[in-house]
């Protein structure tokens, strides 16, 4: 545990990683008022500190006693500034949709913060945890089972408002659905149909709408458009770029596609294992990566140019991802790395600007937790 | 030609109505050559491929037309034993889904050598024996340890490459391999296309890629066929097509895709939705979607006109198109 706050200390220190302004607030009616107050555009709304979330797991049926646990989160920091779209990406299982259930409170982290306007939404309850929940909304990868099929598309849009009617008086509710329908670019007069009768598009629309619905601050997106045709993911990513400029909204974006996410995101991170590997601007990760796991995600994706079949360099990496209930000591990544040495092995290394960097203004220079960092273009054909 | 298909056409009788998933595709695929072929969901990619390996689900699926001539021999007018033979042992398919191709109740050693066992009488120990040296031929760790495990107790990779023996076992002339690498991750992506590539240059197989991912289409193949609403709308040597598309779809397609390498401005986006294929709009099917349409386009269905010898593109206006 001492380790952990060591660790924790050093990860702060970070340039990428903002100090946490922690409201005080005695009463939940004052960590209401942080929670409604504005945040300037740039400012830090979202500040995750050394999150963690460690699923046990049992064995024994009637006495059930805990044999480990899987470590799907594993210390994350991570921060979001009011509108920007930060990406998250790595590989299944590397703990990225574990990280958007905690944002959303959908799950308690065995430890850190999640500090929403300098209030640790971990620890509210109450009115503040409403307040916080109607500024924090998700839209789900699939549109075939986020959306209840017995339910019209208006009354999957306007539940939202059951929960908080000060949104939408009762009255009104019905023209404020119709208006989200025509944001979203669906026919207002589809209010009474239901999901079945829309093509896949279509409903990751609905489902859209159903997250704008509260006027939410920050939208959590995890694989949005990964269940759609190509042609149709143009049209949705389109949207989405829309309307963060319409209505200031800050993404967080989490898939695998290296592609799209390199195209709607101001930051990207790069996760493995439980951890951050990476994150630094689009320009930072995708044209000057330092982490090799970074760098060998990069190569492997395929590129729409059969030119560069032959002047690419491609890292094919060995074997499968390690099981996160029995992480590799030191680097997570190192069983599969190619610059391994023992000092990989013994000790963790920190997400920070690596030393060699550190000071020179090179794109080179951001937070990568490598021993050995060093740059490498992998993208662009030599 | 290794594999020829003439003018197919396959439609699917539901309570709906009929759904016409391919209408009269042609394509072929030599010996050791790579065909892509190119589609979003619906368009008839995977229907194609099941009607050449002889696995479409009959009824509700009919094959209502045309000519599958695999090395010489119309498949279509062969007896079911003798299809048998053919499946498998001359060509043989690698589905997407590992997990749920494989049997789960048995170990994958006996699922491999179940191949030698069925085609070529083998008894259980020498299949078992040929089962682990294929297993190491697609490169699993420990193959002999391994041989009695079950499909749930590999990796989603090493599953893939268990399709893959399983499709190489008995060396066929083709393979056709649908979305093969889509339910993995990228790094694992990587190898197991990599893998496909290199058993391919060792036996000399066609091989025919049915995906809906422009990147992995620039990778692998020689050749590319673009689908759409059960047509061939362009068919090309690779490079051509990525340096000049000859038809509105593909270029929508290619100008839709983000790009690794670089940060675009606001992606292209082709405008409506996939066609329903009970209702195929009249003329060229993508007339409703495509920006160059005019008025010939909603009356007359285009024929492939030929760009140049080895390309042919269905746009009346594919000259316009190959302009930019």
């Amino acid at each position: 545990m001492a380790e952990l706050s060591k660790n924790d200390e050093q990860q702060d220190a970070t340039p990428n990683v903002s100090e946490v302004e922690v409201v005080d607030a005695h009463s939940e009616t004052e960590a209401v008022a942080a929670i409604e107050a504005p945040v300037e555009r740039g400012e830090p709304i979202l500040q995750v500190r050394n999150l963690q979330k460690h699923f046990p797991l049992t064995q024994g049926i009637l006495f059930k006693r805990q044999i480990g646990a899987v470590k799907a989160v594993d210390g994350v920091s991570f921060d979001l500034h009011q509108g920007e779209t930060l990406g998250i990406v790595g590989e299944s299982g590397c703990g990225k949709s574990t990280v958007a259930k905690l944002l959303m409170n959908l799950e308690r982290p065995t430890a850190g913060e999640i500090f929403y306007k300098g209030q640790d939404i971990t620890k509210l309850s109450g009115r503040a945890l409403k307040a916080v929940r109607r500024n924090i909304q998700m839209v789900f990868q699939d549109p075939y089972t986020s959306l209840n099929p017995r339910m019209t598309v208006g009354d999957i849009i306007g539940e939202p408002f059951d929960i908080h009617p000060e949104v939408a008086p009762k009255g009104d509710r019905r023209r404020k659905v119709q208006e989200l329908l025509d944001v979203v670019g669906l026919n207002p007069e589809y209010i009474n149909r239901y999901p079945h009768q829309f093509s896949g598009g279509q409903r990751q629309r609905i489902g859209i709408a159903r997250g704008l619905a509260l006027n939410p601050e920050i939208i959590i997106c995890d694989e949005p458009v990964s269940a759609l045709d190509v042609s149709v993911q143009a049209q949705v990513i389109n949207l989405m770029e829309k309307l963060q400029d319409e209505f200031n909204l800050s993404y967080i974006f989490i898939a695998h596609d290296l592609s799209i996410v390199r195209h709607i995101s101001d930051r990207v991170g790069v996760m493995y294992l439980g951890k951050m590997a990476e994150i630094g601007t689009d320009t930072q990760i995708y044209d000057h990566p330092t982490h090799p796991y970074t760098q060998a995600l990069l190569s492997a994706v395929p590129v729409p140019d059969p030119d560069a079949r032959e002047h690419r360099e491609r890292i094919i990496l060995t074997g499968d991802v390690p099981s996160p209930a029995n992480p590799p000591s030191g680097c997570r990544f190192r069983t599969r790395c190619w610059k391994a040495q023992d000092k990989c092995a013994e000790e963790v290394p920190l997400l920070a600007v690596p030393e060699r960097f550190q000071g020179s203004d090179t794109p080179a220079a951001h937070e990568s937790a490598c021993h050995f960092a060093e740059e490498k273009d992998v993208v662009h054909a030599a | 030609m290794l594999l020829e298909v003439r003018d197919l056409h396959v439609e699917f009788r539901t309570r709906d109505g009929i759904a016409r998933a391919v209408n009269g595709v042609t394509y072929g695929v030599d010996a050791g050559e790579t065909l892509a072929v190119l589609g979003e969901s619906g368009s008839g990619k995977s229907v194609t491929a099941q009607a050449v390996m002889g696995i479409l689900d009959t009824p509700p699926g009919r094959i209502t037309g045309g000519e599958i001539l695999f090395q010489g021999r119309d498949l279509l007018k062969l007896k079911e034993e003798e299809r048998r033979k053919v499946r498998g042992a001359e060509m043989a398919m690698i589905f997407q889904d590992a997990l749920s191709s494989l049997n789960p109740v048995v170990c994958v050693g006996d699922q491999l050598g179940e191949m030698f066992v069925v085609h070529r009488g083998m008894g259980k120990k020498d299949a078992r024996a040929r089962a682990v040296e294929l297993m190491d031929q697609v490169r699993i760790p420990g193959a002999k340890e391994r041989v009695k495990d079950y499909p749930h107790q590999f990796s989603g990779g090493m599953r893939q490459r268990i399709m893959i023996a399983m499709a190489i076992a008995l060396e066929p002339a083709l393979i056709i391999a649908d979305e093969p690498t889509t339910a993995l991750d990228v790094t694992v992506q990587a190898q197991v296309m990599d893998l496909l590539a290199e058993l391919q240059r060792e036996y000399h197989m066609g091989l025919i890629l049915i995906t809906h991912d422009l990147g992995v289409v620039a990778d692998v193949a020689d050749r590319i066929a673009v689908m759409y609403a059960g047509r061939i709308v362009e068919s090309a040597p690779v490079h051509d097509l990525y340096k000049a598309p000859a038809h509105p779809y593909t270029r929508g397609l290619l100008d839709s895709i983000p790009r690794l390498d670089q940060k675009g401005q606001e992606l292209y986006a082709i405008k409506g939705l996939p066609p329903n294929l009970m209702h195929i709009p009249s003329g060229c099917a993508f007339h409703p979607r495509c920006p160059m349409a005019r008025d010939v386009c909603r009356t007359d269905v285009p024929p492939p006109y030929e760009v140049s010898e080895d390309r042919a593109s269905a746009c009346h206006f594919w000259r316009e198109c190959l302009d930019g």
